[in-house]
């Protein structure tokens, strides 16, 4: 079969799965999968024969894990999703981030309360990672207006990073066994101290593939007026890392805000990052005009990239799973709006058009090439 | 005490998939707790559902005996007796 651009997109009510043909020029939606519930992280395993998850948080009846094996035409709940030990204490909120492992049915995910689970036999089964769900700040990071969420996980041979909001980026490097926060030059705007050992709200972590140790990081900014304790803290929001990690540094200048959630890596090129600056009262672009921000440059310059997207009057927000990139040659870029656009732009986000203008509030869009 | 009284357990459809289909159960138990630790190990499933892991009856579930939310009466301890109907609905949604 002829290589397929999928995309899956979670919303406020059900999963959607999207795909084109290579030239990407009409996308072919289905579903809502898992009708009527909240879909906030999904995932495009493309190791072995394609797999779509996503997560299903019922309000009522708690956590699913829905499973496609046949391209996202249909879904099927696993047999179990992950919950905390009886004796733990907490419950299972919503579950923030699904990512692939090492071996065909190694998944890792990320739930609210903040805490990372694994499973071995793709989605069937789950165990509590105890190394950082167990860890000694666990019970002192605090929920961000999202929930406490681990919504990060990025795996790097024996490396994991994680993104907690709010608890900042923790890192392990033995391959999952044991983290620690890492968060020398993440700032925080909302404690007195402007630079704590934890309790950052990161808000997303990217990496590109062919650069070592580089990462990128947009944490919660918009703190440049601040005139409390410890002082204003610009540039905080937007971040950047060459030592896996260890530390990070600003890369905000040029932004029209340090504040926004999603942060996103060409696939070819290290060097070339993508932001949406938010205002961080309304959540929403500069002046009510959208726009994605690229630098080329790992952050020391940005320019904005806007044709076709709305110029004014428009208040969406895009969250910090609601956009991607493909791995075509020249890349597209998607993002899915608060209000239920699903946005494209070609050629790098060089021009933007519209796939879907009415869809449920969107959360989370994953792209791949099936 | 006695013989713990056979009560029905009224199943949402939503949830029906979890117990094979069944719209009613019929159980022993003198509280609503035994009724639905009696779930636990009979329907795990359809536990899950209606409780989550702490034990808690998940909070946007209702859960009433006969036509009264335990809310009202003594929560899960709630006593039972031989006939009462036990129903499992979602919160109110919407609006």
């Amino acid at each position: 079969m002829a290589d397929r651009i999928i995309l899956t997109i979670g919303t406020k009510k059900g999963v959607f799965v999207a795909d084109a043909a290579k030239p990407r020029r009409s996308f072919a939606l289905r579903g809502p999968f898992g009708p009527g519930i909240p879909v906030y992280s999904t995932l495009i395993d493309t190791r072995g024969t394609p797999r779509f998850y996503a997560s299903s948080c019922n309000p009522f009846f708690g956590m699913k894990v829905l499973r496609s094996t046949d391209m996202g035409k249909s879904f099927t709940e696993t047999k179990s999703a992950p919950a905390f030990p009886k004796d733990d204490g907490r419950a299972l909120v919503n579950i923030w981030g699904l990512e692939a492992g090492g071996d065909k049915k190694d998944l890792w995910c990320g739930v609210e309360p903040a805490s990372l689970f694994r499973s071995l036999d793709g989605g069937d089964s789950w165990d509590l990672v105890p190394g950082i769900s167990n860890h000694d700040h666990a019970r002192k990071w605090q929920p961000g207006n999202g929930g406490l969420c681990m919504h990060t996980i990025i795996r790097d041979g024996n490396r994991v990073h994680l993104g907690i909001s709010t608890g900042g980026h923790y890192l392990s490097e033995d391959g999952g066994e044991t983290f620690r926060a890492s968060n020398q030059g993440v700032g925080a705007g909302f404690a007195p101290d402007p630079y704590p050992e934890f309790g950052q709200c990161v808000h997303k972590i990217a990496r590109p593939d062919d650069a070592h140790g580089r990462l990128y990081m947009q944490n919660h900014g918009g703190w440049a007026d601040w005139t409390g304790p410890g002082g204003p803290r610009p540039d905080i929001g937007v971040l950047r890392s060459d030592d896996y990690g260890h530390s990070w540094r600003s890369i905000a200048k040029g932004l029209p805000s340090d504040f926004g959630f999603p942060i996103v890596v060409h696939p070819h090129e290290a060097d070339t990052v993508y932001v949406m600056p938010l205002e961080p009262a309304t959540r929403s672009c500069p002046g009510g005009a959208p726009a994605v921000w690229r630098s080329e440059n790992g952050g020391e310059s940005w320019s904005r990239l806007a044709s076709g997207l709305p110029r004014k009057q428009s208040y969406f927000t895009v969250l910090r799973d609601a956009m991607d990139i493909d791995r075509l040659k020249s890349p597209a870029l998607y993002f899915g709006t608060t209000t239920g656009q699903l946005w494209i732009g070609r050629e790098g986000g060089e021009q933007w058009d519209c796939l879907f203008d009415s869809l449920p509030p969107i959360y989370n869009v994953k792209v791949a090439v099936v | 005490m006695g013989p713990a009284p056979t009560i029905t357990i009224h199943v949402p459809g939503p949830l029906r998939t979890y117990c094979a289909g069944a719209a009613q159960l019929s159980i022993s138990a003198h509280t609503v707790r035994a009724a639905l630790e009696d779930l636990q190990r009979s329907q795990s499933a359809l536990y899950r559902n209606v409780c989550d892991e702490t034990g808690m009856v998940r909070r946007h579930l209702n859960v009433f005996v006969n036509s009264d939310n335990v809310r009202d009466l003594n929560g899960v301890d709630t006593t039972l007796a031989p006939g009462d109907v036990v129903t499992i609905l979602p919160a109110v949604s919407g609006g």
